[in-house]
């Protein structure tokens, strides 16, 4: 067996060799997939996840006579049985996915121009291929380009990372390091949350954490959590820059 | 559609390089997984060495800014074959088998530990691998753990068709050159001239081969330690750790046997190929075990983990008799758990190489066997036998605590599962493995667990984890692991229970008017001077005597029974629940009761000055104190005066009192003396055991000092007549209830049990010790005396207690009336009737005397002997439990009253091991192991135990049986129970 | 699907003008909670609690089951809530809505992730045999901030619950009925509650215990949970529009002070509920254990 977070204080040197404010490898890239409206492809370490965004379009809900001023945006969420250590099918309705859902849903909800959309849906697909943590991070980030790769007007990237304490909560322990992007690893391990901003400086969108953890840690951890998502936010845009130098030329 | 190629030019970091490890692991559960993990590896991770300028700023600081500074000395220790002083790189097995030499505070420092070898060193063992994290933070060892595997110059893939340890092995020589080369710059750069060697440590022959290949300096260990000053003392540490470990790489997966199947065990021991019994474990040697069996007069022997074969002391076993040149004497060794296991894993077991019975242990019994073979006296070989079934599992909740170093992450919000090793606070139970996921929580803490299963390829039952009860040593923990470990209830009432008392509550009185139907039957003897004496304190008071001296120069002489029965009547819910607490039990500083407070302490109790119901025994004594005629009635006293034995003995000595009360004490205590010297005629036994009494300090009761308990006459007084009753209402049920008398029994203990001791005798006093009887034994009790040394006597009383059978209650249809006697009172018939409110037993016989005397009809489930059966094993156990609950109180507070103190004290040889012997010091009451290991500062000292002699000898000293000698008394927390111990050490 | 009546545009931008200036419809601080009402029923482990006109009753039970075989050292705890259509004509019976997901999400981390109930002392004999402690969370009537009503009513029916001695001997075990042992309290590690915070404005305005019609109007929340010891078991913030980093960390602050209001009002009321049960002070006569007397 491998060693574990504990041995983190020996030399500030995580489970994978990183330092405390690295971020894993980070690849992205859009319109993977011509038949959709939108798409990307997107891996945080080794979680990967496979965007579509379709629409906006008429609610194809039978029946449904919206009667909304704005944009719906539904979310679904697939994660495939062989995404994980041990195969495992997770239903749809699975609680957890559903709040995924949800999540993901209203954090765009707020970020899209939705009132230029009344009375349409946009859906945004999300395919978990692989996860190694950071999965909801992930999918924001994978949605994200998604929807610029399908021209929705949105008022800013929403990115997302996650953090984490290399101590736990009880522990007093003052030299705790917050942690960036923890891989799957951590995450059993340790208690992080997961964060997401847009709109300028320091403004947060998402923020779920599911961990006990003491309060007076949280300060660090969502100062570094804010660094982190300002990191990640220019590795996409530079992913976007590409993908439209890469349009551009080709035309 | 795109291709969703890698883009590896996309790396996040600039100092870093991606790769990736993959690899299996098996789950618990046998199913595979294949693991993917991602590796950083980067360029900035130091030497940290002094010597090196460039590694100084490389490591990014943490979060708080803090960086470590450089660990390795630049000018290391030099030795004979590195005289320009040297960096040590053990390799795991160097961690392994020596890390005792690591630990040494004047040898090895400088030392670089290898990720590579800490991870392994984590797998094999989790206690060597928190002591090697202890080495690193200690500043003055200057160890530094370098993680070779992140570093992209050391980091070293795995090739096809290569063994993990051969990848682990060329991981630690890169790791080596690169420090050689790394090193070399370093000092170039400096420009100075001396360049510490990196000495790579292993003992694996191959391994030095190809260092020596790539031009590395590496060394066995030995060679390495005889290069240094005191070579001879540190040698021994590695040598010692070396063989425990010489069977190592076998892999010898080794099951327990399977059980038998009830079938066949049942056939079995009705043919008598088998014996069926209850296994106990030696509380001075955790692998053997005996049981006793109808078939043998002495106990079988079982001996060895293989051969208990999974039997948990207090289960019910089946066994086989092994074949007559396998049999063994029993031990004359101590061995504990915790010496010979403490290095194992609990979480990874399998993985370990050894079976079910590891070399250690192996060893440590055929020591054993050598011994037995060469001494034949102590040493004669006995029946011997092993564990073919379990017919009834015994288990029930263990209080212990979690071993430390079995705990792999003391994090606290880990959410993961661990296994950890439950050390129970009952030597003779063996490690528990129990699955939890707070175990950081339950570090330090009492905790309780239960046993779940014991599988076959499993070393230690696994059970789970039921509560915490507190912290260790603290006086509410304590007390309540002390009540669960002897099985005590100590929950409230029932509230079902509430429906059962006097509507009236406290303010319940006997009715004024004698018509009441409270009165029917019984006889009013308000007007008796009636008076108790007890403990002081006492609340619960059960009995009050009267005497006086009749017309005809006899006695009337009463004794008064608080009318529990009236209260409680069978069958109801506060009975069920009186009987299956048994009995009151008395610690130190509470009493757990049997019946609620408010009769125990009050309507029941015969408080003076107030009226309250009675069972009375009355007798016509005469002169010589035999009895002219007894009589048993319900009643009503009033008792005139609760004393204690102390104000009592007082105002029977004071000769200005002279009021009738007074007087008829003054009878009693004629008569008791008459009883009592006619009872010691007839063979009774004067034992002893040691009682202390605690002081405590009155307002905080904190103990502050322990002293031996004063027997007055009015102890005796109170005795005599006691036992006067109990015998005589005794008869009476049984000649009622001939078939279903609840009785009480002691047999006589069978001649082998004083053989030992009646041996030990002969051959170190010259004394003779005979057992044919009681009045035998009494009488060759009062010879063994020295003359040198009061005390002896004592001693030999308090052993000769311990050969004894214990005394037991039973249903008189049960037994055939020969068998009824009692052994240690000398009476043919015996029972208890003296104490209702906090023995079961008395209440019962309570019941039956009222029917016996037409005052109201018996109870159906008094005249069932199936159900007597059943109640009388009950109370049985508790009564035993009680007495253990009460002196392990008893040990806890002498404990606490010595904390912090250290006293000479005289004490006596009581057992000798070959490798120990047990002290008796009469002062605290207190006994306690003395092992020469711990004399010898934690090595086995050379010594010589000869068993016909009983005496050992080591160095210049030699400790006989029965002597005399000084001890040092100190407390101790002990490592291995949790517990505040008294420790013992020879001045 | 029916729907909640939106509430008014004119009836929006009224709620909204009062908050700035900070005026809430019902005159309470922006901070304070409408008055919280906390009973419990006869028989153990059932809570009703009132939080203005928000009512929410929990009944816990327990039986014993045979344990997961993937858990075989942990007894089992589930936690199942239910919004009818006697809270609120928006809620259809048999249909799991959204409010209802996130809500079970929401007790479900906050209660059972963080440990709060200690689920391996529910094990009696590790893969037979353990408890399974189900609570059931009714919610009665609906006018905003069940997020918090309904932890407060699940965490006190945790700790006023008694389940069943048990006692194992060798392989058998024993289950005592209540009358026959005292009934043992469960193991409940710490003591979190929820603390919903609903903002408006972009963070401008903040408030604590919103009712329906603010819920309606808001444009976002936060929901902690957090014990009386400073340690927040949750953070939900689902989109919305972004709100400051720092504001978070003022909103742990508010609830921390939220929380230990709500563990004294639960407190208060068990040592009341305690002296009821005990009648007449008969109860100190079922103790077992006595002090004795040194002598």
């Amino acid at each position: 067996m491998p060693l574990d977070s504990s041995t983190y204080a020996l030399a500030h040197l995580r489970v994978d060799g990183r330092r405390w404010k690295e971020l894993r490898r980070i690849h992205g890239q859009m319109s993977t997939q011509a038949a959709a409206d939108g798409s990307s492809y997107f891996e945080m370490g080794n979680t990967k996840i496979i965007c579509t965004v379709l629409g906006p379009r008429q609610p194809t809900k039978s029946g449904g006579r919206d009667q909304s001023r704005e944009a719906i945006i539904e979310v679904e969420i697939g994660v495939a049985g062989f995404s994980g250590m041990d195969r495992k099918k997770r239903s749809r309705n699975d609680k957890r996915t559903q709040e995924m859902q949800y999540t993901i849903s209203s954090a765009f909800a707020s970020t899209v121009f939705t009132s230029q959309y009344p009375h349409s849906t946009i859906t945004i697909v999300l395919h978990v291929l692989s996860q190694d943590g950071a999965l909801l991070a992930a999918c924001i980030n994978a949605a994200t380009l998604a929807l610029i790769d399908a021209g929705v007007p949105m008022q800013d990237y929403i990115a997302a990372c996650t953090t984490g304490s290399t101590a736990s909560y009880a522990s007093n322990d003052e030299d705790a390091d917050p942690l960036l992007d923890l891989n799957g690893m951590e995450e059993l391990e340790l208690p992080f949350l997961t964060m997401g901003t847009s709109g300028g400086e320091d403004k947060v969108n998402v923020l779920v954490m599911e961990t006990r953890i003491q309060m007076p840690r949280l300060e660090a951890m969502v100062s570094v959590g804010l660094d982190g998502c300002k990191q990640v936010r220019n590795i996409l845009d530079g992913i976007v820059r590409e993908h439209g130098k890469k349009l551009l030329s080709s035309r | 559609m795109t291709s969703l190629k890698r883009s590896y030019a996309s790396s996040t970091t600039p100092s870093t390089t991606l790769s990736s490890k993959t690899y299996l692991r098996t789950l618990r559960s046998g199913k595979v997984q294949k693991v993917v993990r991602e590796l950083y590896l980067r360029q900035d991770i130091p030497c940290s060495s002094q010597l090196c300028s460039t590694c100084i700023d490389l490591a990014p600081a943490g979060f708080h800014g803090k960086q470590d500074p450089p660990v390795l000395s630049a000018t290391p220790a030099g030795t004979t074959q590195y005289p320009q002083g040297h960096y040590l790189v053990p390799d795991t097995n160097a961690f392994l088998t020596a890390m005792d030499l690591f630990e040494a505070e004047d040898a090895a420092r400088d030392v670089i530990v290898l990720q590579t070898v800490l991870e392994e060193v984590k797998n094999r063992s989790l206690p060597l691998y928190h002591r090697l994290i202890a080495l690193t933070k200690n500043e003055g060892k200057r160890f530094y753990v370098f993680f070779n595997d992140f570093r992209l110059e050391t980091y070293v893939t795995r090739e096809a068709g290569e063994s993990i340890n051969d990848r682990n092995d060329r991981a630690v020589r890169k790791a080596c050159s690169w420090y050689g080369s790394h090193l070399q710059d370093a000092v170039k750069a400096r420009q100075s001239a001396r360049c510490p060697a990196v000495v790579m440590l292993s003992d694996d022959r191959e391994n030095l081969r190809k260092a020596k290949e790539d031009g590395l300096i590496a060394s066995g260990l030995q060679d390495y330690v005889s290069g240094l000053p005191d070579a001879d003392r540190l040698l021994d540490m590695v040598a010692a750790s070396r063989d425990q470990r010489a069977t190592r790489d076998e892999k010898a997966k080794m099951v327990y046997p399977e059980y038998m199947s009830m079938s066949a065990m049942l056939t079995g021991v009705k043919a008598g190929s088998l014996h069926q019994g209850t296994f106990s474990v030696s509380p001075y040697n955790y692998l053997e075990g005996t049981v006793h069996v109808p078939a043998f007069d002495r106990p079988l022997i079982i001996q060895g983990r293989e051969n208990s074969n999974r039997a948990v002391s207090g289960d019910i076993v089946v066994l086989e008799v092994l074949p007559k040149d396998q049999w063994k004497a029993p031990s004359s060794k101590v061995i504990e758990e915790d010496d010979l296991t403490k290095n194992e894993n609990a979480e990874n077991e399998d993985e370990s190489a050894e079976g079910v019975v590891t070399e250690k242990e192996r060893r440590a019994l055929q020591e054993e066997v050598k011994r037995a073979h060469g001494k034949v006296a102590e040493g004669k070989p006995q029946p011997t036998a092993k564990v073919v079934g379990v017919i009834k599992r015994n288990w029930r909740q263990y209080v212990g605590h979690v071993d430390k170093d079995s705990v792999r992450s003391e994090a606290k919000q880990s959410r993961a599962q661990q296994t950890v090793f439950l050390i129970p606070m009952d030597k003779r139970i063996p490690k528990i493995k129990v699955r939890t996921r707070q175990a950081g929580d339950l570090l330090g803490k009492r905790v309780l667990v239960t046993i779940d299963s014991w599988d076959r390829d499993s070393r230690y039952p696994v059970g789970h984890f039921i509560r915490s009860l507190g912290e260790l040593e603290t006086k509410g923990a304590e007390t309540e692991a002390l009540l669960l470990e002897w099985d005590v209830q100590y929950r409230p009432f029932p509230k079902s229970v509430l429906d059962c008392l006097p509507a009236e509550g406290h303010d319940w009185k006997v009715p004024a008017d004698t018509a009441d139907p409270g009165w029917k039957g019984r006889r009013d003897l308000r007007d008796l001077l009636v008076c108790s004496i007890d403990p002081p304190g006492c609340v619960d008071i059960d009995d009050a005597l009267h005497a006086k001296l009749l017309p005809n120069g006899n006695f009337e002489v009463g004794v008064h029974i608080a009318d529990v029965s009236h209260f409680v009547k069978p069958n109801n819910a506060m009975d069920k629940e009186a009987s299956l607490r048994g009995t009151t039990v008395y610690l130190v500083d509470k009493r757990i009761d049997m019946l609620p407070m408010l009769l125990g302490t009050d309507l029941c109790s015969l408080k003076p000055y107030v009226e309250r119901y009675a069972f009375s025994v009355l007798w016509e004594l005469d002169q010589n104190a035999d009895i002219v005629n007894a009589t048993f009635t319900k009643s009503v006293i009033r008792s005139r005066e609760a004393f204690s034995y102390e104000r009592a003995q007082l105002r029977i000595d004071d000769q200005s009192q002279q009021d009738e009360l007074t007087q008829g004490m003054r009878h009693l205590m004629m008569l008791s003396k008459k009883l009592r010297a006619k009872r010691m005629a007839a063979g009774a036994l004067n034992l002893a055991s040691p009682e202390v009494r605690i002081e405590a300090e009155s307002e905080t009761s904190d103990p502050v000092d322990v002293k031996t308990k004063q027997l007055l006459d009015t102890n005796q007084l109170v005795e005599e007549f006691m036992l006067l009753a109990n015998i005589s209402v005794a008869g009476k049920n049984y000649s009622a209830f001939p078939q279903t008398a609840l009785l009480r029994r002691h047999a006589a203990p069978p001649k082998t049990n004083f053989e030992e001791l009646a041996n030990q005798l002969k051959v170190k006093k010259n004394l003779e010790l005979r057992s044919d009887s009681s009045k035998a034994l009494a009488d060759s009790l009062d010879t063994c005396t020295d003359p040198s040394d009061p005390f002896f006597n004592t001693l030999v009383r308090i052993l000769a207690t311990r050969c004894m059978m214990s005394a037991e209650y039973f249903c008189s249809g049960t037994q055939a009336y020969p068998e009824f006697r009692h052994y240690g009172l000398a009476s043919e018939i015996y029972t208890h009737f003296t104490s209702p409110i906090r023995r079961y037993a008395d209440l019962e016989a309570h019941r039956q005397l009222a029917a016996a005397i037409d005052y109201e009809p018996l109870d159906a489930s008094l005249q069932s002997k199936s159900k007597l059966e059943a109640v009388c094993k009950n109370i049985n156990v508790r009564h035993r439990n009680a007495q253990m609950a009460g002196r392990a109180s008893v040990e806890y507070y002498v404990g606490q009253a010595l904390k912090g103190r250290v006293l000479t004290e005289d004490g006596f040889v009581m057992r000798i091991f070959s490798n120990g012997f047990v002290v008796f010091v009469p002062r605290f009451g207190i006994e306690g192991l003395i092992r020469l290991r711990d004399l010898g500062g934690g090595k086995e000292v050379e010594s010589v135990f000869d068993a016909e002699e009983y005496s050992l000898s080591f160095g210049e000293r030699k400790v006989e049986l029965f002597e005399k000698l000084k001890v040092r008394i100190e407390d101790e927390a002990e490592e291995g129970t949790g517990k505040r111990k008294i420790k013992l050490s020879l001045v | 699907m029916p729907r909640e009546a939106d509430p008014s545009n004119n009836e929006r931008e009224f709620v909204l003008s009062a908050l700035r200036e900070n005026v809430r419809l019902d005159g309470r601080a922006f901070d304070q909670f409408r008055d919280v009402d906390l009973a419990f029923g006869e028989e153990y482990g059932a809570a009703d609690v009132r939080i203005g006109k928000t009512r929410v009753m929990v009944k816990i039970s327990a039986e014993v089951v045979t344990p997961y075989a993937d858990r075989k050292f942990d007894g089992i705890f589930t936690i199942s809530t239910e919004l009818s259509p006697i809270a609120s004509p928006a809620f259809e019976v048999g249909r799991q809505d959204q409010t209802e997901i996130l809500l079970s999400r929401l007790l479900e981390k906050t209660i059972r992730r963080s440990g709060a109930l200690d689920t391996e002392s529910l094990c009696i004999i590790a893969g037979q045999k353990c408890f399974h402690i189900r609570a059931d969370v009714h919610v009665l009537d609906y006018d905003g901030n069940i997020a918090d009503a309904s932890c407060l009513a699940l965490v006190a029916a945790l700790m006023h619950f008694r389940r069943p001695d048990v006692e194992v001997h060798g392989e058998d075990v024993t289950v005592f009925g209540l009358r026959e042992r005292e009934p043992i309290k469960l193991q409940m590690q710490h003591q979190p509650f929820c603390i919903t915070t609903s903002y408006f404005d972009g963070g401008e305005v903040m408030l604590h215990d919103a009712s329906l019609l603010e819920e309606q109007c808001r444009e976002g929340e936060v929901i902690i949970s957090i014990n009386r010891f400073g340690e927040v078991c949750q953070i939900s913030k689902y989109g919305g529009p972004p709100i400051d980093g720092l504001s978070i960390l003022t909103c742990t602050n508010m609830a921390l002070e939220k929380a230990k209001m709500l563990d004294k009002v639960v407190k208060a009321k068990l040592e009341e509920d305690e002296k009821k049960r005990d009648k007449g002070g008969l109860m100190a006569e079922l103790r077992a254990d006595n002090e004795r007397e040194q002598g």
